[in-house]
């Protein structure tokens, strides 16, 4: 079952306690280190499945280990994810399978509509030759679209050409296993022309930039964009995974620097939210245990409102009893106080 | 009878007992040049389960090994005989803090604990591995870091322990007066008992913490500046170095610092008062001008020290395996040992890289080799034989802080003679008169049961 990328691996455990399964079971099985072992011994191990993938564990990794290339090259996507992730694939036909799903009686349905209570429709916006491709992401479009609208609403504000782009990068899928598939959605958006492709949903931004596609994350792109924009408010930072193994907490950061908000940051921004994609769905009480931790975190900060790029964290950070915001919503606070 | 594992599931709950092929997911630790095979592995959850499972094992005369995080350099918890891994990994609490003292389970982080204290304290003993390695496993190797030249190994911070002992009782154990029963559970390795609760000692924060870094055109003369540092009467607060191969290594790994391509660095910490360090930092600079050094400015102290802190993983990106010796020499010592280690290397045809403790004479000689090539293998273990020879000829220990598992076993009878053998081997049996407890590990006394076994544990 070698994959030949695991030999790289000296066995130091560098990587166990930032792995968000390790630190709540405390186990090998669903440890980064244990995983790559059983890859190594051919052990077909549950831990396989328990990887939150959120590949904190590259990060930690002394020797370089290529975690991410590994694990999803042993992973196998249920039947049911693989429905999933193509539902995901096409956010409006998503929405309204979900919004029939009220009386099916499907159990997985049933699950996705716990955490997401009210799917709504994708917006849909074209303009003619758009400098600004915006790009939600599948999940973003169906649970967040007032996110979508306040980024529209900013970047109009700025006086630029929109066109929406509803889709899925891939990301969903790269991280069951389903890498072919993965690469296949992302090389669309490589394709992408006629305006700068900006992505809302910053996981998203470090999977198609991690895949060469020329892609700015939502924070990057209006950097250049703010004036005398002021947010009177005291929030925190969460750091989504992929999006801080490429740093674009910095952006982040700066974007809420120039507004003037009192940032109070948590303790490990960057740690796990309990997410993991739509892990929650498959191993609950793994999740719960990492959301819970990361809503400790959260708490000792002293602040209730959390900045989040990323719908899945949004999603479970709100489930937690957190006021959580994206960046494009507290920018559009600035658009309707200019036009008062 | 009830089955074993059935009744372990009973004690710590059905996903707590790993048995089938994933119990060789702890097959070995952070030694990997040899694999073990555990019967079952268990998991409790607290204290009450540990203690039940512990009895268990014992009224059954069932053989186990108590574990950590499993990084143990040594191999000390690699279960060479099939024996039952006991993974203390859960009881990871921080039960009280008192003044200085901080009261706490052996599954938790070393870093943990720093953390867990006030701002105004810190925990001391500080092993390359402590963002991981856990206090239990601490204890049972006696830990250093780069902080042991002045605050010492973890010895110097365990206050009391809670064991559990071979009749299954549970015992409190603090230092006292005589034959005081704490000290010798420091760096048993597991052999004597097991621990279920520690009280450690917290130091207060100095100051003012400065760190210099300098570079020398070799080991020889880096060697004597450690000598000359200590001679005019500063004890740093840490002194570590590199030589040219760990630094080339590092550089290639994600640990990159930008430290130049010289023959040796030394990382000097100084602490205290701000007029102490002032005074300190003066005397240094002295000895680093006269024994040939330069003082080398960088603009991220915090790389540098992560950079000698990630140095052994960091290998992985040359070599997937390597051996790593922590011998101790007297620091006169060595500049002779440096120059010896590398005559080593060259006879041997093996690569050699140095990244140590400079300030205690800890050395780290690390050795890569082909984990697929049992021939490599042998020719890192006939140059750690050779090193350890040397360590000791010129007055030093066959270990400092990574234990002796079942690396270093045939080193125990080369430094302590048959007599001290003899009574170490009694007071373990007086311990654990089954030999139930880590068996073969520190002490050896079991027949090799592969060639690698056989290369470690016997002389040719």
């Amino acid at each position: 079952m070698g994959v030949g990328l695991e030999d790289s691996c000296v066995h130091c455990g560098f990587c166990l306690e930032a792995c968000p399964t390790y630190v709540v079971t405390r186990s090998e099985v669903h440890s980064p280190r244990g995983r790559i072992t059983a890859v190594k011994l051919d052990v077909d191990s549950q831990g396989f499945d328990t990887c939150m993938f959120c590949r904190r564990c590259e990060l930690a990794c002394p020797s370089g280990v290529e975690y991410a290339r590994i694990i999803t090259k042993v992973r196998r996507a249920t039947p049911e994810k693989i429905l999933m992730n193509s539902l995901l694939e096409r956010p409006r036909l998503a929405w309204r399978v979900l919004k029939a799903g009220k009386s099916l009686n499907s159990g997985l349905i049933q699950r996705v509509r716990l955490s997401l209570r009210d799917p709504q429709e994708p917006l849909e916006y074209r303009e003619e030759s758009p400098e600004v491709i915006l790009f939600p992401g599948c999940l973003t479009s169906l649970a967040y679209r007032r996110t979508v609208e306040n980024a529209l609403k900013f970047l109009k504000a700025k006086g630029l050409r929109v066109s929406v782009l509803n889709g899925c990068c891939g990301l969903a899928h790269r991280s069951e296993g389903q890498v072919e598939r993965a690469q296949e959605l992302v090389r669309r958006l490589t394709n992408v022309k006629g305006g700068t492709l900006v992505s809302l949903s910053s996981n998203c931004t470090a999977h198609m930039r991690e895949s060469g596609v020329q892609v700015l994350d939502f924070s990057e792109y209006v950097l250049g964009l703010l004036g005398q924009e002021r947010v009177e408010l005291s929030l925190t930072v969460h750091d989504p995974c992929h999006a801080n193994m490429i740093g674009l907490g910095k952006a982040t950061r700066e974007v809420l620097r120039k507004l003037g908000v009192n940032l109070v940051e948590m303790e490990e921004p960057s740690f796990e939210c309990g997410a993991g994609g739509g892990y929650f769905l498959f191993h609950p009480q793994i999740a719960e245990n990492v959301m819970e931790l990361k809503a400790e975190k959260i708490r000792r900060s002293g602040t209730n409102l959390v900045v989040s790029t990323n719908p899945s964290c949004s999603l479970v950070l709100s489930f937690k009893g957190f006021q959580v915001v994206h960046l494009a919503d507290l920018l559009a606070q600035t658009v309707t106080k200019s036009l008062e | 009878m009830m089955r074993l594992e059935e009744h372990l599931r009973k004690i710590v709950g059905e996903p707590w007992v790993i048995s089938g092929k994933e119990r060789k997911l702890y097959a070995y630790d952070g030694f990997t040049a040899v694999e073990g095979d555990p019967e079952l592995v268990v998991l409790p959850g607290n204290e009450e389960e540990a203690v039940k499972v512990i009895r268990l094992l014992l009224e059954r005369g069932v053989k186990f090994i108590v574990r950590g995080s499993g990084t143990s350099l040594s191999g000390a918890t690699v279960p060479v005989g099939g024996e039952v891994i006991v993974g203390l990994s859960r009881l990871n609490r921080v039960y009280s803090l008192e003044g200085y003292e901080m009261e706490v389970g052996p599954g938790i982080a070393n870093v943990m604990v720093t953390k867990n204290a006030p701002p105004h304290l810190f925990y001391a003993p500080d092993p390359s591995s402590y963002v991981v390695s856990s206090i239990g496993g601490n204890i049972s190797h006696d830990s250093g870091g780069v902080h042991v030249v002045k605050y010492g190994t973890t010895f110097n911070s365990v206050i009391s322990l809670r064991v559990v002992l071979s009749n299954g009782e549970v015992e409190d154990l603090s230092y006292g007066p005589f034959l005081s029963a704490l000290p010798i559970f420091v760096g048993s390795e597991g052999t004597l008992g097991i621990i279920l609760r520690v009280r450690l000692r917290l130091y207060p924060r100095p100051k003012t913490r400065r760190s210099l870094f300098a570079v020398f055109p070799d080991v020889r003369s880096a060697g004597e500046a450690v000598v000359g540092i200590f001679k005019r009467g500063v004890i740093p607060s840490a002194l570590e170095m590199m030589d040219r191969n760990s630094i080339k290594v590092v550089e290639m790994s994600r640990y990159r610092a930008g430290i130049p391509d010289v023959g040796a660095l030394l990382l000097i910490e100084l602490d205290g008062d701000e007029e102490e360090v002032e005074e300190q930092e003066e005397i240094v600079n002295g000895v680093l001008t006269d024994t040939g050094g330069a003082r080398l400015s960088v603009a991220d102290e915090g790389k540098v020290w992560n950079a000698r802190k990630g140095a052994f993983p960091a290998m992985g990106v040359i070599s997937p395996a390597y051996l790593t010796l922590d011998c101790n020499v007297p620091r006169r010592a060595l500049p002779e040992v440096l120059e010896e280690v590398s005559r080593i290397a060259k006879r041997r045809g093996v690569f050699i890289a140095n990244v140590f403790h400079a300030g205690d004479g800890n050395l780290h000689p690390l050795i890569p080799y082909d984990p697929s090539s049992p021939e490599s293998l042998f020719r890192a273990i006939q140059a750690s034989n050779e090193i350890v020879k040397e360590a000791l000829r010129v007055g030093g220990v066959p270990s400092g802080e990574h234990g002796i598992g079942i690396e270093k076993v045939k080193f125990m009878g080369l430094y302590h003679g048959e007599a001290e053998m003899r009574v170490m081997r009694r007071i373990k049996d007086s311990f654990d008169p089954r030999g139930l407890m880590n068996p073969c590990k520190l002490l050896g006394g079991c027949e090799p049961k592969t060639e690698v076994t056989r290369w470690l544990w016997e002389w040719d």
